[in-house]
């Protein structure tokens, strides 16, 4: 093999945009060396967001013309859906960067480092929305999580972040483990194949359909899965992770490592697991019955905003898992959009979690009460981030729902769909609690820390960008829902496109149906709406 | 069975007994001194299983990474944690660890059923031995350049977090002497500690 035709065959146009992080990363952290902590810290938060844009936008360009996906013989696969995922996951990390610099640096810690980790955190996930490839996977499943838990250890002299930090590692390194072990017998079962789309084939060539070792396999797979999407009963780090690190980085863990998470499920389970397919069927069916129940249940008697957001985002976990489960193409493509839509929700929610934390100093729920008087526009912000989280009309999240729901009941999973209508009603309630105690209570009943409220001043460094990170997110939950068709299509489109998720995309009826679904959703999206 | 069977098998039994004793010891003994010791044991006789297993490349890579590196670390961490507590015995401690054991035993089960059950392939390749290192080289510059690349990224961003973590940094009195604004919180969470509910009353 000479070089000219290894280059060739490498085809690294597909990692541009990793590429682009790269170089911000590198820029970001030498420019800190040269050019000292004080003027580093003012630019270095829009280099990094300059540098997710153009990441984002070069994703943009390889959708349209994607040609070759594959790309370093296999390791790793730029089609459609490792696209849309590796968008979620810069854009999450590009609002998660917005809404962090006046939060890091009032707690006296150095930015430039927090961004360099933080786009390292970005570049695994981008990685491993893409791997292909077994030896991929793990390396940028590590790299995420290591970053993950330097990050929730970032406010060092605080032992609850101390905490949170080890917790994180400690479960996070035994679930790596198990995982490890389940790629390993997987490794092992297909007779020595790491990429993925040769696994199958293999395992069923050596084995036969079926065998104890492929189910065990996929037992301790879905288990290290489960952990990175928070999946009950691999959550127990959630709440404790959530309350003690930095609130930036809880942002980009519950969007962006989940969105991560959830692109290598998809991808490892449905092209190395097709022989198996009821049984990790019936597994998430488990884990996101339990994640909706406990989720939404526990989230009731939380007194902290961040413990009730964390419980909040396992639920939501569950409900993204519906999508995975059914595992038609509207299912893939209802996930794909919810998660889109979770992102503005759950980050928004998170910049005024940020912001109230930062004018005064608390995260507890019954502080919350009288704000409106006070601070209209973080009132608006935070109840219409809370409203579209528990599903209320004509916001994001309910669009959202109903898209996912309508697609677990054309499938016939009844049940699913029952349960997560009933926990959706359970969750608005808990929703509900915070958006009236900001707006209903009287003057005389307002909290202390409202009370004390400070001037409302964005001009200190830093607060402009949270207050875009914060309109931002605004606008995309109000507006997304009703203006849903440009979200809906590249969803759909990400499933459609995406050869792994629609083997059959060249028989006419299954793109006939696919194409028919569209118009459907959107006219009982506007009857229900309306 | 010729020579060099009979003493594949005698040294597979040494490793193994030594490799299980050792192991054993680590979860079974009090002190962890003994324990961290005792690892460094089951990587050495692990090693000795690679080079069993013609793979003699993976077994200096053990001994210098797994005993060199790691266990090492460990007996470090053990030494600057020198603290000696008496921990209050706890009561019915039978009970959790006849519950650990049974859990262990029912997973040793399951996976020995599985490593009986299916029919694993084994490969006709003639090992590679010596040229191993080759092998190696050749596919971390050809299949697996990106996930070697990707480990560089890693190894970079887990120095940066160590020096983040280790390093003395500014003291933020002296910050807020400097400028004259309030003092920031000193490199804590902003957020006030929950107050426990014993703690109100």
């Amino acid at each position: 093999m000479d070089f000219a035709n290894l280059a060739a065959q490498l085809n690294t146009g597909v990692i541009l945009p990793e590429g682009i992080v790269l170089v911000t990363l590198m820029v970001v952290l030498v420019g800190d060396l040269i050019t000292g902590r004080a003027s580093s810290s003012r630019w270095s938060p829009y280099v990094g967001i300059a540098g997710l844009l153009a990441a984002i936008v070069a994703l943009y360009f390889q959708w349209t013309t994607t040609t070759n996906p594959i790309s370093f013989l296999g390791a790793f696969n730029g089609d459609a859906l490792s696209i849309v995922f590796r968008g979620i996951v810069a854009l999450s990390c590009a609002i998660t960067l917005l809404i962090t610099a006046r939060y890091v640096e009032q707690s006296g810690t150095a930015l430039p480092e927090f961004i360099v980790i933080l786009l390292t955190a970005t570049l695994g996930g981008m990685f491993l929305s893409g791997a292909n490839e077994l030896v991929m996977i793990f390396v940028s499943l590590e790299t995420l999580s290591i970053s993950s838990y330097l990050l929730t250890g970032y406010m060092k002299r605080d032992p609850r972040s101390n905490e949170a930090s080890l917790k994180y590692l400690l479960i996070g390194a035994a679930s790596s483990a198990i995982f490890l072990y389940g790629v390993s017998l997987v490794y092992g079962l297909s007779g020595g194949e790491t990429r993925l789309s040769a696994i199958t084939t293999s395992i069923v060539a050596n084995n036969g359909e079926q065998s104890l070792g492929v189910v065990v396999a996929l037992v301790f797979v879905i288990a290290g899965i489960a952990f990175k999407i928070a999946a009950v009963p691999f959550h127990q780090w959630t709440p404790d992770v959530y309350e003690g690190s930095p609130t930036p980085v809880v942002a980009f863990l519950s969007v962006g490592s989940k969105a991560a998470g959830f692109a290598l499920a998809v991808r490892l389970l449905v092209s190395a697991f097709p022989m198996v397919s009821e049984q990790w069927r019936f597994v998430l069916t488990a884990l996101a019955i339990l994640s909706m129940v406990l989720g939404n249940v526990v989230a009731l008697a939380q007194t902290s905003m961040k413990r009730m957001l964390a419980y909040s985002s396992i639920a939501q976990a569950g409900f993204v898992m519906i999508g995975l489960i059914i595992g038609t193409d509207a299912g893939y493509a209802s996930m794909v959009f919810y998660l889109l839509v979770y992102l503005f929700m759950n980050l928004g929610g998170f910049a005024c979690v940020i912001l109230f934390t930062l004018r005064t100093g608390t995260d507890e729920i019954t502080e919350y009460s009288g704000l409106y008087q006070k601070d209209p526009l973080l009132t608006l912000c935070l109840s219409i981030c809370l409203l579209s989280l528990g599903g209320i009309p004509p916001l994001a999240g309910f669009f959202a729902k109903i898209y996912l729901f309508w697609a677990g009941w054309q499938s016939g999973a009844y049940t699913l769909v029952l349960l997560g209508l009933v926990t959706s009603v359970i969750s608005i309630y808990y929703y509900i609690r915070v958006v009236k105690m900001m707006v209903v209570k009287e003057p005389e009943e307002m909290s202390d820390a409202v009370k004390n409220y400070p001037e409302i001043d964005w001009k200190l460094p830093g607060m402009r960008p949270l207050q875009v990170g914060l309109v931002v997110c605004l606008v995309a939950t109000s507006l997304a829902g009703i203006l849903s068709n440009p979200l809906f299509t590249l969803a759909n489109n990400s499933v459609l496109r995406t050869p792994l998720l629609t083997p059959a995309t060249i028989a006419p009826p299954a793109s006939g149906t696919a194409l028919l679904d569209q118009p459907s959703i959107h006219s009982s999206n506007s009857t229900l709406g309306g | 069975m010729n020579l060099a069977d009979g003493v594949q098998l005698v040294s597979f039994a040494v490793l193994a007994a030594m490799m299980l004793g050792a192991a054993l010891g680590v979860v079974l003994l009090a002190n962890i001194v003994y324990s961290a010791f005792l690892l460094g044991l089951v990587f050495v006789s692990m090693s000795g299983m690679y080079i069993l297993l013609n793979a003699g490349f993976v077994a200096a890579a053990q001994v210098l990474i797994y005993v060199g590196a790691v266990n090492v670390l460990i007996l470090f961490g053990i030494m600057l944690v020198n603290k000696r507590e008496d921990f209050a015995p706890v009561k019915n401690v039978w009970l959790g660890r006849a519950a650990t054991g049974a859990v262990c035993l029912g997973l040793f089960a399951l996976l020995g059923t599985m490593i009986l059950a299916t029919p694993w392939v084994i490969s006709i390749a003639p090992p590679a031995g010596d040229d191993a290192m080759v092998v190696i080289g050749k596919h971390f510059f050809s299949d697996f350049l990106l996930p070697f690349e990707l480990a560089s990224v890693l190894l970079l961003m887990a120095m940066i977090g160590a020096i983040v973590l280790a390093r003395r940094d500014l003291l933020p009195d002296e910050l807020a002497d400097q400028d004259g604004r309030e003092p920031p919180v000193a490199l804590k969470l902003p957020e006030r500690p929950r107050e426990l509910i014993s703690g109100k009353k």
